[in-house]
């Protein structure tokens, strides 16, 4: 009943929000704006490990976005594949004799920044392998502006997204400390040049169950959570950040996954012990698309990592959690985040073998165990419709009833299996946290072009 | 245990009824948005040729004509649109005469009168579309408008609409007047609407220079980026001394890049301010003032504690002829720490940009760095990549 009565909640929070959002995206023009010098630089960091598939159509598609001063940084964290190799060549890149690295963050020790004049905003760093993290500080340090976002070389930014994230820091500067974008699925998608022209949802089953949820949490959750200062993630695929803020809280966690909620725990801890005024803002008309797993063993791999990085995040940070001081984050977020998320599975499991037991024992009923199933079901695809609607109200990006029909039945159909899997996942990762299993997992990639190309034979 | 049934049956029936009427709701949205999208290509066919007329007879002298017939609602707000897009796209008498066309055709009208709704959301989208047609009647109840709004993104729609309407300087005082008053930092933000407006801005904004309010003064500093004329001398020459941090920052750099003469206490004065952002403005503006009399500060600088001062002054200095470039080369081979690494990069980049440079002249400074360059580092065809320490203190952002 109290994970319905938060989730509500937040939902209902999201709502009070949403026709505010949608006016501001639909009544902002960003002709001015994206040429104007008062818009502040911002440094992208994209983070390769063995992404010679994607990258040099992920690099292009940044390279040309409507804004008016950034650089891009890649860094080739060690790939095994050719990811330095296609870079160069494709952009005639050569090593930079003294490259200046500002050391403001522990990273690993760089083998070479890569640099044309011909492309006087595009870097790449040579590094060994280090993981996400150690990659973005690596970034970190070689990037010139003082606002980073944080970019996956398998996601690609709509043309607006940036200068509509800028937009909002320039709303109120001072106390804007990170924005989070919206993450979408681009599964099923047409894609030219870099760029989604066609929308349009996934064919395969294991995207289309990402897309219904990933709508659910950034519609439903972020929107609402982001309205009472709560947010306690910021995608990886697509943040913002102020770099001041992100070096003195000693820039990202390496050494496991989830670095993305790290980073935002640590600046929420940092700006309330400090108590200085700040928000964790989220954006959801500044969309990145990127490719979801679309097998059973990529999609388990990644959500077992989610979990550990989730349990490793609320270790570290237990003694946030029904802390006054720490304000929304300590007295909701944490505990909603460890009771609800981190431990969930684990409540459902002993609630329904509680359940079963007493029907068993002919302590309660057959009825009241269908009943009690239900209300879950009810109420978890009630939520799923308000994420749809929020979506329909806002965004209006499924033209199709179709696509409309499909996502309704694929919110309801996940709780037959999908939902139970995601909470077996999270055990795993538990496990693997357990047993000091720190492997990142496969995670293959296709091309931009041949995934157009199915979407589009399709 | 019963009640704790019924009261879940109800919790049921309750969700059964919700998800209902979210889902009719939600069908009904998106059959009710196609059935929009396709009559607005519908009327977007329909009213070609009057697009077309109305295109052609742009540069003509009489007015232009009303749209043909009875517009439904949606029609109505279709031609609209498009007069908007154009209104946008163009300036002088074109944009005028469509701005005429808009009020003829009665859309200023229909729009102010939707000011005074009910409901928000159409108080608003009227207010951005008055902005969109320039109508500078609805100024005064725009301004009530930003005064009674609240801070939130929508502050900026409405704001930007005043901006781009207002036929008076002191409309887009007061407009930035009710937009700082939240306390908020901005100055960037309010420098960009202000830009907006069609307005001669240039003597609003030295008007503001000398304004009390220092909020107004940092929007006329930062909306002079880069264009300073010199009657905005005198007042900046003021508040470059300003007590205010930021004031000071925006009023040096401002100063500094109308290429004034500097004098050396001046240069010493502002090179020791507390603020990095002067220092680093100053570090820049020596190198393109050719201030070679500057160098010894420009090399003490090069130890500054903040990166984009110690970069500024290594740019400055490879700008400063052999002299600079030779103290560039000697901190480079023998001096230490953050002072040697900046020095050293600035080297290496200025060697590799000017090794391009085709004429003449810039060819025989290039060939007089390169031999101060081969006199400290010895001559190196292909020099192996650097290895750098990436674990240090240097926490400046």
């Amino acid at each position: 009943m109290t994970v319905n009565v938060v989730y509500f909640s937040i939902m209902a929070f999201s709502f009070r929000n949403i026709m505010t959002i949608f006016r501001r995206a639909a009544y902002s023009k960003f002709n001015t704006l994206s040429g104007s010098e008062l818009v502040p630089s911002i440094s992208l960091l994209v983070p390769a490990y063995n992404e010679e598939v994607t990258v040099i159509e992920n690099v292009k598609c940044l390279m040309t976005l409507n804004y008016p001063t950034y650089e891009v940084i890649v860094i080739n964290d060690g790939s095994s594949d050719d990811t330095l190799g296609v870079l160069r060549r494709e952009f005639g890149l050569d090593p930079l004799p003294n490259p200046e690295m500002r050391n403001s963050i522990d990273c690993q020790t760089i083998n070479a920044v890569y640099h044309n004049p011909q492309y006087p905003h595009l870097y790449v760093i040579d590094k060994p392998n280090g993981g996400k993290a150690d990659s973005l500080n690596a970034g970190i340090n070689l990037s010139h502006y003082p606002l980073i976002s944080s970019i996956d070389a398998d996601s690609l930014l709509e043309k607006d997204a940036l200068i509509r994230m800028a937009r909002m820091y320039m709303e109120n500067p001072e106390e804007t400390v990170a924005i989070g974008g919206d993450v979408r699925i681009a599964n099923g998608c047409v894609i030219e040049n870099g760029a989604v022209k066609e929308v349009s949802l996934p064919r395969k089953m294991w995207p289309m169950f990402q897309a219904v949820e990933y709508l659910k949490a950034f519609l439903g959750g972020r929107i609402g959570w982001s309205s009472i200062n709560g947010l306690i993630i910021v995608s990886g695929a697509f943040g913002l950040f102020r770099k001041d803020y992100v070096i003195a809280v000693g820039g990202y966690r390496g050494g496991y996954p989830g670095e993305d909620m790290n980073i935002i725990i640590k600046l929420h801890r940092y700006m309330l012990e400090n108590k200085l005024k700040y928000r964790i803002a989220f954006c959801p008309e500044a969309v990145c698309w990127t490719q979801a797993p679309d097998t059973y063993r990529i999609l388990s791999n990644q959500r077992k990592r989610w979990g550990r990085g989730n349990l490793k995040n609320m270790i570290e940070n237990y003694d946030m959690a029904f802390n006054p001081k720490y304000k929304v984050m300590g007295l909701l977020t944490m505990p909603y985040n460890i009771i609800f998320e981190a431990l969930n599975p684990y409540f459902k499991i002993t609630g329904l073998l509680a359940l079963i037991g007493y029907t068993m024992l002919d302590m309660t009923h057959w009825r009241v165990l269908a009943v009690f199933w239900l209300i879950n079901f009810l109420s978890g695809y009630l939520l799923s419709v308000g994420a749809l609607l929020l979506e329909e109200l806002a965004f209006k990006r499924f033209n199709k009833i179709s696509d409309l029909a499909r996502m309704m039945f694929y919110s309801a159909i996940k709780f037959f299996g999908y939902a139970q899997l995601g909470g077996l996942w999270r055990i795993q990762g538990h496990i693997q946290y357990l047993r000091n299993n720190n492997s990142w997992g496969t995670m293959t990639r296709q091309s931009w072009q041949e995934k157009s190309d199915t979407a589009k034979s399709a | 245990m019963d009640s704790h049934l019924t009261v879940a049956i109800y919790f049921v029936y309750i969700c059964l009824g919700l998800i209902g009427a979210g889902m009719l709701l939600l069908f009904w949205l998106r059959i009710r948005s196609i059935r929009i999208d396709k009559k607005t290509e519908l009327y977007l066919r329909k009213h070609q040729e009057y697009f077309k007329f109305i295109q052609t007879h742009l540069n003509g002298a009489s007015d232009l004509p009303l749209p043909p017939g009875k517009l439904t609602k949606l029609e109505r707000r279709v031609v609209q649109n498009k007069l908007i897009e154009w209104i946008g796209q163009f300036k002088g008498e074109i944009r005028e005469k469509l701005m005429k066309l808009c009020h003829d055709a009665g859309f200023v009208r229909d729009d102010i009168s939707l000011l005074d709704s009910l409901f928000y959301g159409r108080r608003v989208s009227a207010a951005y579309r008055l902005g969109g047609m320039r109508a500078a009647e609805a100024v005064p109840r725009m301004l009530i408008m930003l005064e009674k709004q609240s801070y939130s993104p929508l502050t900026i729609v409405i704001a930007r609409s005043i901006a781009k309407s207002a036929e008076r300087g002191d409309q887009l005082k007061e407009m930035l007047h009710h937009l700082l008053r939240h306390g908020k930092p901005i100055h960037n933000m309010a420098a960009d609407i202000l830009m907006e407006t069609g307005l001669d801005t240039s003597g609003l904004l030295l008007k503001l220079l000398d304004d009390e309010n220092p909020d107004f003064v940092k929007v006329a500093l930062v909306a002079m980026w880069g264009q300073a004329v010199p009657e905005v001398v005198p007042a900046l020459d003021r508040l470059v001394g300003a007590g205010e941090k930021d004031v000071r920052a925006e009023a040096v750099k401002l100063y500094l890049s109308s290429n004034p003469v500097l004098k050396d206490e001046t240069i010493r004065e502002l090179m020791a301010d507390t603020d990095w952002e002067v220092r680093a403005a100053v570090a820049k503006s020596i190198g393109n003032l050719h201030a070679a009399g500057s160098i010894p500060l420009l090399r003490t600088a090069l130890q500054d504690s903040n990166w984009r001062v110690r970069n500024n002054s290594a740019e400055s200095l490879a700008k400063l002829g052999e002299t600079g470039f030779e103290v560039l080369c000697q901190i480079a081979k023998h001096g230490s720490g953050v002072e040697r690494e900046t020095a050293l990069n600035h080297v290496e980049k200025a060697m590799l940009e000017e090794a391009e440079h085709q004429k003449l002249d810039q060819m025989i400074a290039h060939n007089k760095k390169k031999l101060l360059y081969e006199r400290y580092f010895g001559v190196s065809e292909s020099k192996p990549v650097r290895q750098v320490a990436a674990v240090g203190g240097d926490y400046t952002a």
